[in-house]
């Protein structure tokens, strides 16, 4: 072991490294040399790649499971891989920002089942694109979709795992969109990425928060810092917003009589939480991942089941020392993640489309991780990301397997998804069955199988957990807050345990209804434009069609769902903690320890651990069992009933509640809206009036201009000639040009006037109405005196150096009091008294004796009349409304 | 005997203005090209003039050398264009050098 951790210091585990590279050189490979070396060259190029990173993955696991540490030491191998850049923080300091990459118990977990589930989707994948043209493309991707998912998990700071973050949801709308010959696919992609646009700005902004709050970026620092995130900010009124800068009504309705303050930790929390909701498709943002679906079935199992979707849960697990921090915020995560689960689950009882209800599924069981998280219990809401990335990831397989075997008969996109032209598929497709059975009761939760045990455990701690806090003036949920969320899980349960085996008994049992597809099926799937279409074809609908009977997958498909359907089955037993077995959350700990220390279980609750196992097993028995009376003892007929006593109702759960309406309605309106007034405003403004304009000047200056322009060379000799000889007179001829200083005109009185220099140049100057020196000096410069509100006009003449002499004035007045300058040569008025424009309403002062008069003084009479120096007279002096003016000249004010 | 300075310097004036006029009232591309020669000459002259003024470097000689390299290369491809131009109108005056035009 030691010669181990000589090899792979801690700090520079390089390892990681390669568990990046290969993944990206796979990308690169396939992406430019795909198309040349042929499918099999891409296929082992891909293969290799992921399978190489799943082992080196396996590698670093197995290196932070057994790295030689110190107790309970959280374990964090770190491989730097350079500066980035620097910012600046809150005191100015230089925060460095580094590429930097770490791997502990949590990243090692996640990267594995990334890497391991990535393989054996790849492996699927060979199999089930092996026709599409685009094969080369679709590895590429895959493979750069490893490889950000590698850099999200593995990056040691926030800035390094939002460009993994960026990076996977570039590679979802790529893979979405990937045959994005088909406008509606391709609208999918692109609704992915906005949504995800909206949900990373607020991963943005907490970003930003924490370089101000706390200084840093990276886990380490952010785990040790996490204690500044306890001040509280005020968030209104905003900035610098003062009841003094804005008008009465506003100040009154925008600043409230004490500001707003919220704790910092809250606001970070809130913000990155928004971030989980884009990328986790939660409530109000998920409305992009059942669209999702349009993409090729294997990256719906490996993106929008297993990993990527997962990640807004890996990022509250890896920053659970900031959720904890705040009540609030932790009671958002689990109360959306309540309400996403019913609320999807209600969605996945009506979709016909065996995807869609995968898909709602996915949502619904996000929600789920997202209650487990929010309730504290990180390590049972991080276990179900794992198992569910099994059975999920297993079920779209299946799901794939089943539309690759109807698609082979129907040659239709929407028709072989289909849950109504499916039926009996278990005895074409055993394998599939099996394992599809095997993920249903998983994801069901039948006693035993993983997901029985991650459910189960994260329901009851949402039961039994409390948030605590050391700060009392937080708002922290009330006492029921918890056994509700527990409630609405346990509905969600009793949903998800229905649909799945509504979705298992209406595909692979009953009769096959594919051999006729359904007349005008897709008439009831609210797609209008499409009717007109299959309108001339109903005959042919009609008729029993020949084509190829339902056949199982080929065994690159076939060997994925089985191991994933027996991780499915036994992976529960990682973390069994009813029966005391659980290696993962011994592993985990270290990472939650600081979470764990603020969540505490509440008085009683432990006692209720088999009890709810037993509600647990009973709605899996309640759920699969409706299931099965209403679709396979009754064949469908209570469902069909529901349809047609409450027609409205089953249609708006069907077009899943219009929530996709209501965003039309609204945010999409608003931003078409401004987007039409913008265009209008381009139109008509900028085309009209500011091109015409434009084009008119240049019209005519070209019109001018082209009149110059006869071609022959002598005009534009002659031209030549002309402008040489202007610039040369220019140059000769002297030039008077002024700059007057006049800082101290007010004050004494002087003005300096500063001429400017050429070559050779003399100077003379003068003031109006004295003559002119003799002789031209080279002084530059010139100061006069100015009395108060007179204007001086003083002459200079210059002379080059050929002789030549020009002359130009310049007048410049003493303005003491506005407005009161005389014209050239006029007297000013006498100082101080008949102010011309100074205030008549001044007061009149009292005679005071011997007040000096205007005039000029010898400095030995002012020393006999100046107040201070002269015996104070006897009687009292009148109170005097202004200071006693002293005649001192430029002192009137 | 000397000859004052200023009687060169009026000299070169008297050519450049010569060259100029020429070039400016002239259609003959050839004689248009001699009227060039006539004002880099008088260029030339009043340089050498000037250097004869201050004595002490050579400034203004070696400028004039620089100048009669360069008027001959000019000469040349003048020339060359005269030549394309004439093979191609079967005219030398200037004024008919309007294909661009219009």
């Amino acid at each position: 072991m030691e010669l181990f951790s000589t090899q792979f210091p801690a700090n520079d585990f390089a390892v990681i490294g390669l568990v990046l590279a290969l993944p990206l050189i796979g990308a690169f490979v396939n992406g430019v040399f795909g198309r040349r070396l042929g499918n099999d060259g891409v296929r082992t190029m891909a293969l290799s790649a992921c399978g190489g990173s799943f082992l080196l993955s396996l590698f670093c696991f197995l290196a932070v499971a057994f790295y030689p540490q110190q107790d309970g030491e959280h374990v964090r191998l770190v491989w730097k891989a350079w500066e980035w850049f620097s910012v600046d923080g809150q005191l100015r300091q230089a925060i460095p920002i580094e590429v930097a990459f770490s791997v502990d118990a949590l990243s090692g977990t996640m990267m594995l089942v990334v890497t391991g589930v990535g393989f054996l989707i790849h492996l699927y994948s060979t199999g089930y694109m092996a026709k599409d043209p685009g094969f080369y493309r679709f590895f590429a991707y895959l493979n750069l979709f490893i490889f950000s998912m590698l850099v999200l998990i593995l990056g040691d700071n926030l800035a390094v795992l939002f460009v993994g973050w960026e990076g996977v949801g570039l590679c979802s709308y790529l893979l979405i969109g990937f045959w994005y010959d088909d406008e509606k696919k391709a609208a999918a992609g692109k609704k992915a990425f906005i949504t995800n646009r909206i949900g990373d700005l607020g991963l943005l902004i907490a970003m930003a928060m924490l370089i101000y709050y706390v200084g840093t970026l990276d886990w380490k620092g952010l785990e040790s810092g996490s204690a500044a995130l306890m001040t509280s900010r005020t968030v209104w009124p905003l900035g610098n917003l003062s009841s003094t800068a804005l008008p009465q009504f506003l100040a009154e309705w925008l600043t409230p009589e004490s500001p707003i303050r919220i704790q910092a930790a809250t606001l970070v929390g809130m913000a990155l939480f928004v971030g989980c909701v884009g990328k986790s498709a939660q409530i109000p943002l998920y409305v992009w991942l059942p669209d999702a679906m349009a993409g090729p079935t294997p990256v719906s199992a490996l993106i929008h089941a297993a990993t990527m979707v997962t990640a807004g849960v890996y990022l509250v697990a890896r920053c659970s020392f900031i959720f904890v921090l705040s009540p609030a915020t932790m009671a958002l995560v689990a109360g959306t993640g309540a309400f996403t689960a019913l609320l999807a689950a209600t969605i996945a009882f009506t979709q016909n489309d065996l995807k869609k209800v995968l898909a709602y599924s996915t949502v619904s069981q996000l929600g789920f991780m997202f209650i487990g998280v929010g309730v504290g219990a990180f390590a049972a809401g991080f276990f179900h990301v794992i198992t569910h990335a099994f059975f999920k990831g297993c079920l779209f397989l299946c799901a794939g397997s089943v539309i690759h075997a109807m698609h082979a008969r129907i040659h239709d996109d929407d028709a072989s998804q289909d849950m109504r032209n499916m039926g009996g598929l278990r005895k074409y497709m055993p394998t599939t069955h099996w394992t599809f059975l095997v993920s249903c009761l998983a994801i069901a939760g039948a006693p035993l199988l993983s997901g029985f045990w991650s459910k189960d455990e994260l329901l009851f701690k949402a039961f039994k957990n409390q948030i605590t806090t050391t700060n009392s003036s937080l708002w922290v949920p009330p006492e029921w807050f918890g056994q509700a969320i527990y409630a609405v899980g346990v509905i969600a349960a009793l949903g998800t345990a229905f649909y799945m085996f509504r979705a298992y008994f209406m595909t692979f049992h009953g009769d096959f209804r594919g051999w006729k597809i359904i007349k005008r099926w897709k008439a009831s799937a609210h797609e209008h434009h499409h009717e007109e279409h299959h309108e001339e074809h109903d005959e042919e609908h009609d008729a029993p069609r020949e084509g190829p009977v339902p056949h199982e997958s080929p065994r690159s498909m076939t060997i994925p769902l089985m191991v994933l359907a027996t991780l499915a089955i036994f992976a529960g037993f990682l973390y069994a903690e009813p029966l005391h077995i659980a290696p993962l959350e011994h592993f985990w700990k270290p990472v939650f320890a600081r979470a764990d220390a603020l969540v505490v279980a509440r008085e009683g609750a432990h006692a209720m651990m088999w009890p709810l196992l037993g509600v647990g097993v009973a709605i899996f028995a309640a759920g699969a069992g409706a299931a099965y009376w209403v679709y396979v003892l009754q064949g469908g007929e209570p469902a069909k009933r529901f349809v047609t006593s409450f027609p409205r109702l089953h249609a708006l759960i069907y077009d899943k509640w219009r929530i996709d309406e209501l965003y039309e309605l609204t945010v999409i309106g608003l931003i078409d809206a401004m987007g039409e007034t913008a265009a209008q405003f381009d139109r008509w403004v900028v085309d009209g009036i500011i091109a015409k304009l434009t084009a008119i000047v240049v019209t005519i200056g070209g019109t001018i201009l082209r009149a110059l322009h006869t071609g022959r060379v002598q005009v534009y000799a002659a031209s030549m000639v002309l402008g040489t000889a202007a610039i040369g007179w220019f140059v000769l001829s002297p030039h008077a040009e002024v700059d007057i200083d006049t800082s101290s005109l007010r004050v004494s009185g002087n003005a300096t006037f500063t001429a400017a220099p050429g070559h050779g140049y003399k100077y003379r100057w003068y003031d109006e109405g004295t003559d002119p020196p003799e002789t031209f000096t080279t002084e530059a410069s010139y100061t006069t005196q100015i009395r108060g509100c007179e204007t001086k006009r003083v002459h200079l003449e210059v002379q080059n150096a050929l002789g030549t002499t020009t002359r130009e004035s310049f007048d410049q007045c003493r303005e003491i009091v506005p407005n009161c300058c005389k014209e050239v040569g006029e007297e000013p008025p006498k100082l101080p008294t008949g102010l011309p424009g100074a205030t008549p309403a001044l007061p009149k002062l009292p005679e005071i004796p011997n007040m000096p008069k205007p005039g000029r003084y010898d400095a030995g009479v002012l020393q006999q009349i100046l107040p201070g120096n002269r015996p104070a007279p006897k009687r009292d002096r009148p109170k005097a409304p202004a200071k006693p003016r002293v005649p001192n000249k430029g002192d009137v004010r | 005997m000397t000859i004052p300075l200023n009687y060169f310097l009026i000299l070169a004036a008297a050519l450049f203005a010569t060259g100029a006029v020429g070039f400016l009232l002239r259609r003959n591309l050839l004689v248009l090209l001699m009227s060039i020669e006539l004002m880099l000459n008088a260029v030339n002259l009043t340089l050498v003039t000037f250097n004869r003024m201050h004595g002490a470097d050579h400034n203004g000689q070696i400028l004039a050398f620089f100048i009669i390299a360069i008027a001959a290369a000019e000469a040349a491809v003048g020339l060359a264009i005269v030549l394309a131009f004439f093979r191609l109108r079967n005219s030398v005056r200037s004024d008919e050098a309007n294909t661009l035009k219009n």
